[in-house]
């Protein structure tokens, strides 16, 4: 193990103007272009653009998808128990910011 | 080295069948998988209980664990026998998991099950073309960083494969500009700095996950932040100017006369700057002033007779 240069890097947000496309978010999160397609038809991830060609996905994309992955590679969970495990965070990620904010009180 | 006890890890005992470890794995693998729970250690829990189900899965890498013995405790000084790795090849899936950082795996389970075999996977790729993997890190900033862009510093564990194909572990270390207005939860990618690339070709990128530490003072909704401002009563029925310390420096902000408590005043534009910049809210509370003295006492009672107010009607 060795310690390398250092130097200043740019980087980039992935957001609505900086973008994936589905081949691109394939290699991002190591899945087929099937596994993120029937992510999609579940409504895991939803990518702006008309047709498959024309996908594109955005930063959050990019965790929602290594997410679903992870769900389905450690814990064996099908297409739509994952689409229900991240609606169910997504809820419990809301509630907890909304507590925070009225917790003072 | 500690020797790793995966009976115990997964709290199985060892003439358990594979139906017991693997149900004794998933249910330890859903309740520390890092991004559904909330234990303190559960990164680090999902890792030893992933590492101990790798082993214990598999019939012939179970027997060649189980060969070491019953009398090995967790975290006992271990030395493997000669020639005792049992050529399992782990690392292959382990890269292809593509959950947390690298998959970093014990010393332990380095030496038993993962180096030899390593080393002859990996080796055929000689004279290959492959371009390097992506890799992903999580990086916390401070809330003011988004708001003037920042330049970070951070180390990163990346396995590095050598010209014989050796996995080792590299710690890079990478300074980092962060731009202004990211939000928490996105992602920032830098080009080429993932995983080099194999006989020539094109490195994989860096991903790089970006949250904010939690703050004493402001909390932090998408593009919008608040603060809490908390008021003296007759600052709150009076109304006054006040100067409030917001992560782009203290504002002077005009209370307005009569407000309650929970009351928000909103900053436009003064959330996380961007092209759809965020709202800063302050949020107003009322904090009262214990009655110690008779001066201060008799100044509750004058109040009581100048209002006729019960909170409860």
């Amino acid at each position: 193990m060795n310690t390398s240069f250092q130097q200043t890097l740019e980087s980039e947000i992935i957001d609505d103007n900086v973008h994936l496309t589905l081949v691109e978010l394939c290699k991002v999160c190591k899945s087929s272009e099937d596994v993120i397609r029937s992510w999609v038809v579940e409504g895991v991830l939803m990518p702006s653009g008309q047709d498959q060609q024309g996908w594109h996905f955005n930063g959050i994309a990019v965790q929602r998808a290594r997410l679903a992955q992870s769900l389905a590679q450690e814990l064996e969970i099908n297409e739509s128990g994952i689409a229900l495990a991240l609606d169910l965070l997504d809820r419990i990620h809301q509630l907890e910011a909304q507590l925070a904010r009225i917790s003072h009180y | 080295m500690k020797f790793k006890d995966y009976y115990e890890t997964l709290g199985v005992s060892r003439d358990a069948s594979p139906e017991q470890i693997k149900t004794a794995y998933r249910k330890l693998a859903r309740k520390y998988h890092p991004d559904v729970s909330k234990e303190s250690d559960a990164e680090a829990r999902f890792k030893e209980v992933g590492e101990a189900y790798k082993v214990l899965k598999d019939s012939e890498s179970r027997a060649s664990y189980d060969q070491l013995g019953a009398n090995w405790k967790n975290g006992q000084d271990f030395q493997p026998p000669p020639g005792s790795s049992s050529g399992f090849d782990f690392r292959g899936q382990g890269a292809q998991a593509g959950f947390g950082e690298g998959m970093d795996f014990s010393d332990f389970f380095e030496q038993m099950f993962a180096r030899q075999a390593g080393a002859t996977s990996h080796g055929h790729r000689h004279g290959m073309h492959m371009q390097g993997e992506d890799q992903h890190a999580k990086v916390q900033i401070d809330l003011e960083d988004a708001y003037r862009g920042a330049e970070r510093t951070i180390s990163l564990r990346m396995p590095v494969a050598d010209g014989h194909g050796h996995i080792a572990h590299q710690e890079r270390t990478l300074s980092i500009k962060i731009p202004k207005g990211i939000r928490a939860g996105q992602t920032l990618r830098l080009a080429g700095q993932g995983s080099a690339g194999i006989g020539g070709a094109k490195a994989g990128d860096l991903y790089l996950e970006v949250n904010f530490r939690p703050h004493s003072r402001y909390r932090v909704d998408g593009r919008d932040v608040y603060v809490d401002l908390p008021l003296a009563p007759w600052e709150a029925a009076l109304g006054a100017n006040i100067s409030v310390a917001t992560p782009e420096g203290a504002v002077e902000l005009t209370i307005p006369a009569n407000s309650a408590s929970g009351r928000k005043l909103r900053l436009k534009g003064k959330g996380i700057p961007g092209k759809d910049a965020g709202d800063l809210y302050v949020v107003l509370g009322i904090a009262l002033p214990a009655a110690k003295t008779d001066q201060q006492k008799e100044a509750y009672r004058n109040l009581q007779q100048a209002f006729d107010f019960n909170p409860r009607s």
